[in-house]
């Protein structure tokens, strides 16, 4: 399924490299030569990565292409072209409420995790105390710890321990608890490699820590946090699990469009999730733009 | 007021506490306390009014195991194993299939690492429950997959193997946590000296040779960290099997889920769950042999 695309990039530099390899190892002369097979091996190299591409985008792009087809069902037979489908969704006046309230819910939940976060963050990176590694490791459980599980837990914690019902206020406490390892990470490791000397030399200049803390820390530590925040946000914004347990009576994006699965109304699916792909697209363009995503990401991953 | 702000900032302990307490308070009580009192429920009676009974007994877990035929023909025992199975062939596909990717993208840089990873991150930003949900439209008896094929003339009826099912499940978990497995072997091959594999090869090295003695040992970490970050989620898994498996796989975290909404089973739920933290801790624990926590997980 690889495509021709794929295979092309390897010309320049992979042959000047090939060309310093068969300098040293020209003796073999098989059915094959040597240049040849770091050619193949090369090329080989692009059509599985074009094949994994392919495989991780050709379902997304089924979904999208059905959502705005006239037989939102299935590919075939193929009708035509509509909008409908997106007006649909839009109109829906119970899908929007929910998805007002997802996000309210995620804003809300990765402004308490960042601030706890980013304080956790400064005591790790500066402060030594005991059990320091043990709050670490602690810090970074809500993150491993199964969505199944933490849900259940929390739901039987508030349930029956704390007599609170479930609803809004207990998924924002929920996912506030989830988003705070993504904020310690990221903002913490940022903290690690950050040169203490600059606040010294900012108080030997007669900043007070206040005036230290606004003009130089903060400005090198906010696109971490920034990071981390984002994260968190969308971490929660796009929790099923533990939201499914604790919310309650009360629907958000993901639990209306998980019943929307199960009762089969496809169109409204299709688009409704099109339409977020085309927002994450245009959000991450940006930000791999703007800063090192992949460095952040790269450290923190999740589960769902 | 200016002055005062300034002297509670400059005192150690205060700084200490107001950096270390607010965290640890969320963490103790949303986190810490829900887990204990499940840990703690999940040796306690629950009554008919789904009251738990402050008494001591192994009933919950004896109950995990009750049923017609021996334990493992119960219910919790075959879909425990069915979890481990899915879990265990998601995370080889994954690092098998990762490898040769994470190995381009570590060589390459530039625009053609921008593009590549822009392309493996979008999928990766996107709601896992849409994810799963494409899936769902592609596999199935009248799915993209099959209707496809039968257009084509490939095929006369539905193929078997496109329907639900536990090879759906793979695909759709192996889809779902592909990404954690790239970045964590990226991660440990963007490092790697490949100059050493040059000099190896130089030496008379085989290319497996290259592979086995210096790839291998310096991803080793990448492998495991990347490992348990699928496995684990896998394990615990609910969407993609209910959606990929449609009833007829029942994977452990569908038996709690079904449980807990149906009957609202406390105690059943509870002595579940246990079994997947303990095999999470185990696999943590068998991990942490060869990988540090640093290695693991950024900080």
């Amino acid at each position: 399924m690889a495509t021709e695309t794929d295979t092309d990039p390897s010309t320049d530099t992979d042959r000047g490299r090939n060309t310093d390899h068969s300098t040293s190892t020209n003796v073999n002369t098989g059915f094959l030569d040597h240049e040849m097979k770091e050619r193949l091996l090369s090329r080989g190299l692009y059509v599985v990565a074009g094949a994994l591409l392919v495989f991780l985008w050709i379902p997304l792009l089924v979904m999208m292409f059905l959502s705005f087809a006239q037989n939102a069902s299935t590919l075939l037979p193929f009708q035509g072209f509509t909008f409908a489908h997106y007006a649909a969704t839009f109109a829906d006046g119970t899908l929007m409420t929910a998805l007002w309230h997802s996000v309210q819910i995620a804003t809300l939940s990765a402004l308490v995790a960042t601030v706890l976060g980013v304080l956790a963050s400064f005591a790790l990176a500066r402060y030594d105390f005991p059990l320091k590694e043990f709050y670490r490791t602690f810090g970074i459980l809500p993150m491993v710890i199964p969505g199944v599980v933490l849900g259940i837990a929390l739901l039987i914690y508030f349930r029956t321990l704390l007599g609170i019902t479930p609803g809004f206020l207990t998924v924002v406490l929920t996912h506030s608890v989830y988003g705070f390892p993504f904020v310690l990470l990221m903002v913490s490791s940022r903290l690690y490699t950050f040169d203490e000397s600059l606040e010294e030399a900012a108080r030997d200049l007669g900043a007070d820590p206040i005036e230290t803390f606004r003009d130089v820390t903060l400005p090198i530590v906010a696109p971490a946090i920034g990071a981390g925040f984002l994260f968190a946000w969308i971490r929660s914004f796009e929790d099923f699990i533990r939201v499914y347990f604790v919310k309650g009576t009360m629907d958000v994006l993901t639990t209306s469009m998980f019943s929307m699965i199960k009762y089969g109304t496809a169109p409204k699916m299709n688009a409704i999730s099109s339409f977020i792909v085309f927002v994450i697209a245009a959000v991450l363009a940006v930000a791999m733009n703007v800063g090192n995503v992949t460095g952040y990401v790269a450290g923190t991953q999740g589960d769902e | 007021m200016r002055e005062r702000l300034v002297s509670q900032f400059t005192s150690h302990r205060n700084q200490l506490g107001l950096t270390v307490g607010p965290g640890l308070l969320w963490l103790v009580m949303l986190l810490l306390a829900p887990l204990t009192f499940m840990v703690t429920v999940s040796f306690m009676n629950v009554n008919d009014a789904y009251q738990i009974v402050w008494q001591p007994s192994l009933d919950n877990y004896s109950q995990l195991f009750a049923g017609e035929g021996s334990f493992w023909q119960t219910p919790f025992f075959q879909s425990l194993l069915l979890s481990y199975f899915i879990a265990g062939v998601t995370t080889v596909l994954c690092l098998v299939l990762a490898f040769p990717l994470a190995y381009l993208l570590a060589r390459k840089g530039g625009r053609t690492f921008k593009v590549i990873i822009f392309l493996v991150l979008l999928p990766f930003f996107t709601m896992y429950l849409v994810r799963a949900y494409s899936w769902y439209l592609m596999f199935g008896p009248s799915g993209v997959i099959n209707k496809l094929l039968m257009q084509i003339g490939l095929i006369n009826s539905p193929l078997g193997l496109f329907n639900y099912g536990i090879p759906a499940i793979v695909v759709g978990l192996t889809h779902a946590y592909f990404p954690y497995m790239l970045l964590s072997l990226y991660a440990s091959l963007d490092g790697l000296d490949f100059s050493l594999i040059e000099a190896s090869r130089d030496l008379g090295a085989s290319r497996f040779d290259a592979l086995k003695d210096i790839i291998l040992p310096l991803v080793l970490p990448g492998m495991i960290s990347g490992s348990l970050f699928v496995f684990v989620p896998s394990l615990g898994a609910f969407i993609t099997p209910r959606f990929l498996g449609q009833g007829k796989v029942l994977m452990i975290g569908q038996l709690i889920e079904s449980r807990i909404n149906s009957l609202y089973a406390v105690g059943y739920g509870s002595a579940a769950s246990m079994f997947i933290v303990l095999s999470i801790v185990l696999a943590f624990a068998l991990a942490f042999r060869y990988v540090s926590v640093d290695e693991l997980g950024g900080v």
